[in-house]
């Protein structure tokens, strides 16, 4: 009967091994379910055969003791039992990553205390378990879970995702869905950046809108080829905002809906109807966003922004630093670590968190249009970058040669202009606000995900259209560095801790053998 | 009882590497560990090579196209501090399935409980020797994941916190060991049991689909794994700590209900 027992367990062990061996392809199998449940009635009858063999406590002291000590291991039980659950609902821990990745930042923070506010019901994070990057993110979720009162975590399967969930196309790597009532919307990669622009979403009456100009040479928004466009628009509708196309010419104002216009590398002319369009829009305290491109001579830049206080000279900003980048020899690719600590638009930005702008233009700051008007540069290219005039030469990777003589001033690529117009500073939401970036293809599909060209995109949205909290949730890094090791480096180490560490202990070993024999 | 028990610990730990049966369990997991850790690293490269090419990335510039999800922690740190989890349930039972049985089998337990030591100080010494080899054995192998620290940027910070988990995870799995060893006289049924007991407890993932929801959670609460993940990713929850903790204290109740059961026999 002693043989019944040890067989059950082997069972066991082979159904479970058997499970995870097999479970990508079929889950529980019928063997694997089989060898568990046999052998789970082995352990029981030989448990049970044993025990009838038992002489071993007939004194009543012996009886006694056992008592005592079933006793005592039962109420061990029950103690950590109920410590367990305590530790549970304490939800206390201790984030040691480099960034403490898994702890919510005051601006998350500061939008549950909104939620917890407002009321109603709340935000569900719908978890699928089952994700491809679900085991990366179970913590930040559960950070959201326990310090987040108006958003709840509910952990579903990808094979059976909650009703509100059904509609939504999701892949493998769709780790959280966030919803509210019927309404649920897909997080894109599981950042707490992104979960708490989701959850923003809700808290939001509308949309935020964005107006695209558009029939002046501007940028492509339905491309999706690198060189298109197509990329911000996505980026846009995941993080809460409605891009929408502006007719200029048929329009006598600004959409009344709008809560910033983009004016996207215009190549051609604006109409001087459109353009006192959007001098009215701003008059009223509307929002503007400008993307500029090397080379284009639009009225738009030449006429329009000096007025409220931009200079945008005909020319390309050149850096040989940063030459090898994009495998282009011409020193056109802008590599920009320097950036206005205090300026909203940059204020996340650091030498560590850098932009590309290839064939950026300066952007200078020209007189106030009003006295109390704030105009500040934001961004600057390295101490070791010149301005080329002759602009279709250095893109041809003719004039490449830095002057003699460089003008020390460092050259500013983005700039903001705030301008309260009466509307008392205490009101922010009613200022007119402008960004202008000098340059265009860092939003390309190409380019938008390198580097942190991204970042500066959002943040200058996100400022124009007074969500401004939003900008200082950075994506955290997971590791400074991310490639550690090269190959070489890592046969090193190899050699050392899989070979001659194990060897060395395994020589102490047979050393103390040999003693023992002796 | 500081003194009867350093006297005891002192006798175990002689025990212990007198024998090279714990060189050769130092060696087959420092041996294991190293070459995982080597596999994940390789793995690494290779992805890394495969996202830095042209193809992949359409620029083909080195730093800043490699989306950040594809990162060192993510792809060779939190993978080999699970796997150095299941090498430990591995080599930890070859240690501790004598402790307790060896004693039992040559008759020296009874020498024991009459020499004036009490059960819960034996236990105690016997527990308390092998949790230090645990930390023996997890100091031979935090090597790679050190390594990973430097020259990666993670913070010392975060190797504090796996090494904290490994141990507490490391001295659950051996506690359940002991409490077997404490059991029986014969080493192989509590090398047996010293693997079964862990080896089913580690992850219930496996009836997840059969069960129903609430039971799936309860069971959750149950497994090993569940509870060491955290650890790895660099936050040391309180549940975890709980959980370990009481895993520890049962095992070492259990070895001393055994002694005293043993003694009133």
């Amino acid at each position: 009967m002693a043989f019944l027992p040890a067989a059950g367990v082997v069972m066991i062990l082979v159904g479970v091994a058997s499970y995870y061996a097999t479970r990508s392809l079929h889950g529980m199998s019928a063997f694997s379910a089989a060898n568990v449940a046999i052998g789970l009635v082995l352990l029981v009858i030989g448990a049970v055969a044993q025990a009838r063999r038992f002489r071993g406590f007939s004194g009543a002291e012996s009886r006694r003791v056992v008592l005592r000590w079933t006793a005592i291991l039962v109420g061990a039980l029950v103690l950590v039992v109920g410590l367990d659950v305590w530790a549970r609902v304490m939800t206390a821990r201790i984030d040691l990553t480099v960034d403490r990745m898994y702890t919510l930042s005051d601006e998350s923070l500061l939008l549950c205390k909104e939620l917890e506010k407002k009321g109603g019901p709340p935000v569900e994070l719908v978890f699928f378990e089952d994700a491809l990057l679900a085991k990366d993110v179970r913590l930040l979720v559960d950070a959201y879970d326990d310090t987040c009162p108006g958003v709840k975590v509910r952990d579903a399967s990808r094979r059976e995702p909650p009703q509100a969930a059904r509609d939504i196309y999701t892949t493998t790597a769709t780790t959280v869905i966030a919803c509210r009532g019927e309404v649920c919307d897909p997080v894109g990669y599981p950042s707490e950046r992104n979960i708490t622009t989701a959850v923003a979403r809700f808290t939001r009456e509308h949309a935020i809108r964005v107006y695209f100009t558009i029939g002046h040479g501007e940028i492509d928004l339905a491309s999706e080829s690198e060189t298109g466009f197509s990329g911000i628009a996505s980026l846009l509708r995941d993080q809460g905002f409605d891009p929408q196309a502006f007719v200029g010419p048929a329009a006598s104002e600004v959409p009344a809906d709008a809560d910033l216009v983009v004016v996207a590398a215009p190549e051609r002319d604006l109409m001087p109807e459109e353009l006192a369009v959007l001098d009215a829009y701003l008059t009223r305290g509307g929002r503007l966003l400008v993307l500029a491109d090397a080379g284009q001579r639009s009225s738009f830049y030449s006429e329009f922004l000096p007025r409220w206080g931009f200079t945008l000279d005909d020319a390309v900003v050149l850096d040989r630093a940063s030459s090898p980048l994009l495998q282009d020899p011409k020193p056109v690719n802008l590599i920009v670590h320097t950036f206005a600590p205090l300026n909203p638009v940059t204020r996340n930005l650091s030498a560590r968190t850098m932009l590309l702008l290839p064939r950026a233009r300066p952007v200078e700051l020209a007189r106030k249009p009003a006295p109390d008007d704030k105009l500040e540069r934001a961004a600057f290219a390295s101490q070791r970058a010149w301005v080329s005039r002759d602009v279709a030469a250095a893109l041809a990777g003719k004039d490449v040669e830095p002057p003699d003589a460089k003008d020390s001033q460092q050259i500013s690529i983005v700039a903001t202009g705030l301008y309260p117009r009466g509307n008392g500073e205490e009101d922010t939401s009613h200022q007119a606000r402008i960004v202008v970036i000098g340059n265009r293809d860092f939003a390309s599909n190409r380019l938008l995900e390198a580097l942190y060209n991204r970042d500066l995109f959002l943040n200058a949205v996100r400022w124009l259209a007074n969500d401004e909290q939003r900008i200082a949730i950075t994506d955290k890094a997971w590791t400074p560095v991310q490639d550690p090791l090269t190959l070489q480096t890592t046969v090193a180490y190899f050699y050392f801790l899989a070979f001659a560490l194990p060897e060395a202990l395994l020589l102490l070993g047979i050393f103390a053998w040999w003693r023992q024999q002796t | 009882m500081i003194r009867r028990l350093a006297a005891l610990s002192r006798k175990e730990l002689r025990q212990l590497f007198a024998s090279p049966i714990a060189y050769v369990v130092l060696t087959v997991y420092v041996a294991l560990t190293g070459i995982y850790f080597f596999q994940h690293l390789v793995s690494y490269n290779q992805l890394l090579f495969v996202y830095q090419s042209e193809g992949m990335t359409g620029g083909g510039f080195d730093q800043g196209t490699v989306p950040s999800r594809i990162n060192v922690l993510n792809e060779v740190f939190v993978p080999s501090a699970e796997d150095f989890g299941l090498f430990l349930l591995v080599v930890l039972p070859l240690v501790t399935m004598r402790v307790f049985a060896e004693e039992r089998a040559n008759g020296t337990d009874e020498l024991l409980l009459t020499s004036g030591l009490r059960p819960y100080e034996v236990a105690l010494a016997k527990h308390g020797v092998t949790y230090a080899f645990v930390l023996l054995l997890l100091l031979g192998s935090a090597i790679y994941p050190a390594v990973v620290v430097l020259r990666a940027g993670l913070g010392m910070e975060h190797l504090v916190a796996l090494v904290i988990g490994q141990l507490f995870y490391g001295c659950a799995i051996a506690s359940l060991g002991l409490a077997c060893s404490a059991f029986t006289s014969s080493q192989i049924v509590a090398a047996v049991l010293g693997y079964a007991i862990p080896f089913v407890l580690l992850d219930f993932a496996w009836l997840s689909n059969t069960v129903s929801e609430g039971v799936a959670a309860v069971l959750r609460e149950v497994a090993l794994l569940s509870h060491y993940g955290s650890f790895a990713r660099g936050v040391i929850e309180l549940r975890n700590v709980v959980y370990f903790a009481g895993v520890v204290a049962l095992g070492w109740l259990a070895s001393v209900a055994s002694l005293e059961l043993n003694r009133a026999r």
